[in-house]
């Protein structure tokens, strides 16, 4: 753990290979920037990462600059990670304004798709969550901004307008045409 | 003839059938004959009862020493971590990464620079405070994250203000509650008459808010000629953060609140107080009051005149207004929902808060706790909607300060009832002497707000914000009151509130104040209600059917 008037880094690991690892299989080096800027272009959202999902090999090391363009906190928080190394199965990068970190991680072989959020109250929630798909990952995770639906959804209001009630409208009369017109021709029939 | 009259016939008999109808409807509510339902015990199994008191953390009650900071003992059965308050005496820059860790501030919350007066305590202090949702919307599931229980089972969205913190914001990686840090209400600024004080409002929320410092003195600009009052106009947007610069000439016990939309957000809990305490050498003051509460580090001539001092910070929930965050994720919806949608001056009270908690949460870490011939010094400040009508049993406490102005001579009453508007303040001098006047003796005496819906969580009482005055020999070893253990069973339970448990109903009384139960219906009439009601469909689709074919032969 290291800690200052900036920020704190939690867990990093830049040197004990998972059990299941051989050896590093790749050296990846990813910037990660988090802020209410990169939430722009989602729709109905205030705070995002400026990527949603990053794809590693199993066994990568993965140098990580973490960047905060808010004049906030935030945070990049991996979970799911073998407890062994990584106490609670976190890492957990954390800078307390504007600035940037570095912190380095070693992913299992295991085709996994691990959460990566930050965990300040409702910042995930209002789209500051991604996800890293070591192998290619097993499946998306809930509530990925352009990625994936969250579970409970919001309800908007429909979009209706005057031609589209008219169609409805005409469509329900040809509907009754087509049925009643068969019924039109039983007068005919006697006895 | 028959012929003639079959049409008139049968609608006479349609319409006696639905005569007939009516009279057999089978209501909700029925007359009870002779002998009234059998009571029913829907209390017999106490799944849900909570334990008053779960003893999480004993060592921080004592009295003890910390970084040099010397900290009263708390003998309420939740006391506040005393590395925080050791650390909000401090300095985050000037306490051990341990205590700072212990703490869980973060490095920049609470930072104290230079002696300016040189009488030995720093008056240069920058505090930085975020914006918190507490039980707030998932999107993940049907559930609420960072939760607070204001009371059993009770959990509506609130914003408060929180002092900026390290880590995450839930209890631990796999728990959904709050982290103890982000609670109600929002926490007590202490600070220095003639200190130079900057309070950092980092929006770490999803919409805009301010700082208003509400009868603090404080310039109307910053010295860079930028906002300083914290208007609608000058609201510091998410992600952004903005600094208000005071240097109070005056003391006494203000206010803090957030001046956008300010009728929604300061109901959401957006307020706190803020005391400036008079210049002294030596003067370390207690910068937060996490939860408000017992004062376990007093200012130096507060020390010198009082045994104890106490915050109270009276606030209620809208549980409308509450609900609005929690019903959407887009940030859009609930601005919609709570500005336009949601008019507030519909708005009613139905939770009733003492520094964050109702009624029996209050007796956790609301309580006042006493000896006797001790000298109390209590901070009152009213930040709910309506006013509050503070009373003691048992004590005649005095008037002190009204809205941090020191009261006259002539004007420092001793009373009974504290009569106080939305947002005044009242320093209250409270003796525990026992003379017939201050004091009628030890006890467990109750203190609430009188007006009587103030006893109430959204009607059920006992609720809202009565707590005790209590006197230690009258506590057990957890800080919990003696002699109540069959209340609590009643009210340390969700049922309660949740309005499914009839007040009452333990012990030897459980047979006459248990739910009295429901009535039989009277079988005869409902099988001809039923009889009846076919008769009708089926003689309608009869009738059709022989007019239809009628009509066909016709042709």
């Amino acid at each position: 753990m290291q800690m200052d008037e900036k920020g704190m880094v939690m867990n990093a690991n830049s040197d004990n290979l998972p059990k299941d690892c051989p050896q590093i299989s790749e050296t990846v080096n990813l910037t990660i920037h988090a802020g209410h800027k990169h939430a722009v272009k989602f729709n109905g959202k205030m705070f995002a990462f400026d990527q949603q999902q990053w794809d590693v090999k199993p066994c990568a090391k993965i140098n990580i600059t973490f960047v905060n363009d808010d004049q906030i906190r935030h945070q990049f928080m991996i979970h799911g990670l073998p407890g062994y190394l990584y106490p609670d199965g976190m890492l957990h990068l954390e800078l307390y304004g504007e600035g940037e970190l570095q912190a380095s991680l070693i992913v299992p072989s295991q085709k996994k798709t691990y959460l990566l959020h930050c965990e300040l109250a409702q910042h995930a929630e209002k789209g500051m969550k991604a996800q890293l798909k070591v192998g290619g990952g097993n499946g998306d995770l809930p509530s990925i901004p352009g990625i994936s639906a969250p579970i409970k959804t919001d309800n908007y209001s429909l979009e209706w307008s005057m031609l589209k009630l008219g169609g409805v409208i005409i469509l329900v009369l040809v509907s009754m045409i087509m049925v009643g017109g068969r019924w039109l021709l039983l007068r005919d029939f006697k006895r | 003839m028959l012929k003639k009259y079959f049409v008139l016939i049968l609608l006479l008999i349609f319409t006696a059938l639905s005569v007939v109808i009516l009279q057999w409807l089978p209501l909700i509510e029925k007359h009870a004959r002779e002998i009234p339902p059998a009571t029913v015990f829907n209390n017999a199994d106490n799944a849900n009862v909570e334990k008053p008191c779960t003893d999480d953390h004993i060592e921080w009650r004592d009295a003890q020493e910390i970084e040099g900071v010397k900290i009263a003992a708390s003998p309420a059965c939740e006391p506040d971590n005393p590395y925080t308050i050791a650390t909000a005496v401090k300095g985050t820059n000037n306490v051990s990464m341990m205590t700072l860790m212990q703490s869980n501030l973060a490095q920049d919350a609470v930072t104290m620079g230079e002696d300016l007066d040189n009488d030995g305590d720093p008056d240069v202090i920058h505090i930085k405070l975020e914006v918190v949702e507490l039980n707030g919307f998932s999107p993940d599931g049907d559930y609420l994250i960072n939760t607070y229980n204001i009371a059993p089972g009770l959990q509506p969205s609130m914003w408060v203000f929180a002092p900026k913190m390290q880590g995450m914001a839930v209890k631990n990686f796999n728990s959904r509650v709050a982290h103890p840090l982000l609670r109600a209400p929002s926490p007590v600024i202490r600070v220095e008459q003639g200190d130079k004080v900057f309070i950092t409002l980092e929006n770490t929320h999803y919409l805009p808010h301010s700082i208003h410092l509400h009868g603090v003195d404080h310039p109307f600009l910053t010295a860079a000629g930028h906002d300083n009052d914290g208007m609608e106009e000058h609201a510091v947007f998410p992600g952004k953060q903005h600094t208000y610069e005071i240097q109070p000439r005056h003391a006494g016990t203000m206010l803090y609140h957030c001046h956008v939309q300010t009728a929604q957000h300061f109901m959401m809990g957006l307020n706190g107080m803020i005391i400036v305490e008079e210049n002294a050498p030596n003067n370390w003051v207690q910068t937060l009051n996490i939860g408000a509460g017992q004062v376990r580090h007093s200012a130096v001539n507060v020390q010198k005149n009082y045994d104890q001092e106490y915050d109270l910070h009276y606030q209620s929930v809208d549980k409308q207004l509450a609900k609005i965050p929690q019903e959407a994720n887009d940030p859009r919806l609930i601005s919609q929902k709570m500005s336009r949608d949601y008019n507030m001056t519909t708005s009613t009270e139905n939770y009733f808060l003492l520094n964050g908690h109702s009624f029996p949460y209050t007796l956790r870490d609301a309580m006042i706790i006493a000896n006797e011939n001790e000298h109390i010094k209590l901070h009152i400040a009213n930040l709910q909607k309506s006013s509050i009508a503070v009373h003691f049993h048992g004590h005649k406490a005095t008037i002190m300060a009204y809205d941090g102005v020191d009261a006259p001579q002539g004007l420092q009453l001793t009373r009974d009832v504290f009569d106080i508007s939305p947002a005044q303040r009242l320093d209250l001098s409270l003796k525990t002497t026992n003379d017939g006047l201050n004091s009628y003796g030890a006890g467990l005496w109750m203190f609430h707000d009188h007006v009587p819906t103030g006893t109430t969580t959204d009607g059920m009482e006992p609720g809202g914000n009565i707590t005790l005055l209590a006197y230690k020999s009258f506590l057990d070893a957890q800080g919990m009151p003696k002699m109540h253990n069959e209340l609590f069973n009643d009210v340390f339970n969700k049922e309660y509130y949740a309005k499914q448990r009839p007040p009452w109903a333990s012990g030897d009384w459980a047979n006459l104040f248990g739910d009295a139960g429901k009535v039989a219906p009277n079988y005869g009439e409902l099988i001809a209600f039923c009889a009846v009601i076919g008769v009708l469909i089926g003689a309608f689709f009869l009738t059709l059917h022989i007019y239809l074919r009628k009509k066909l032969y016709e042709k």
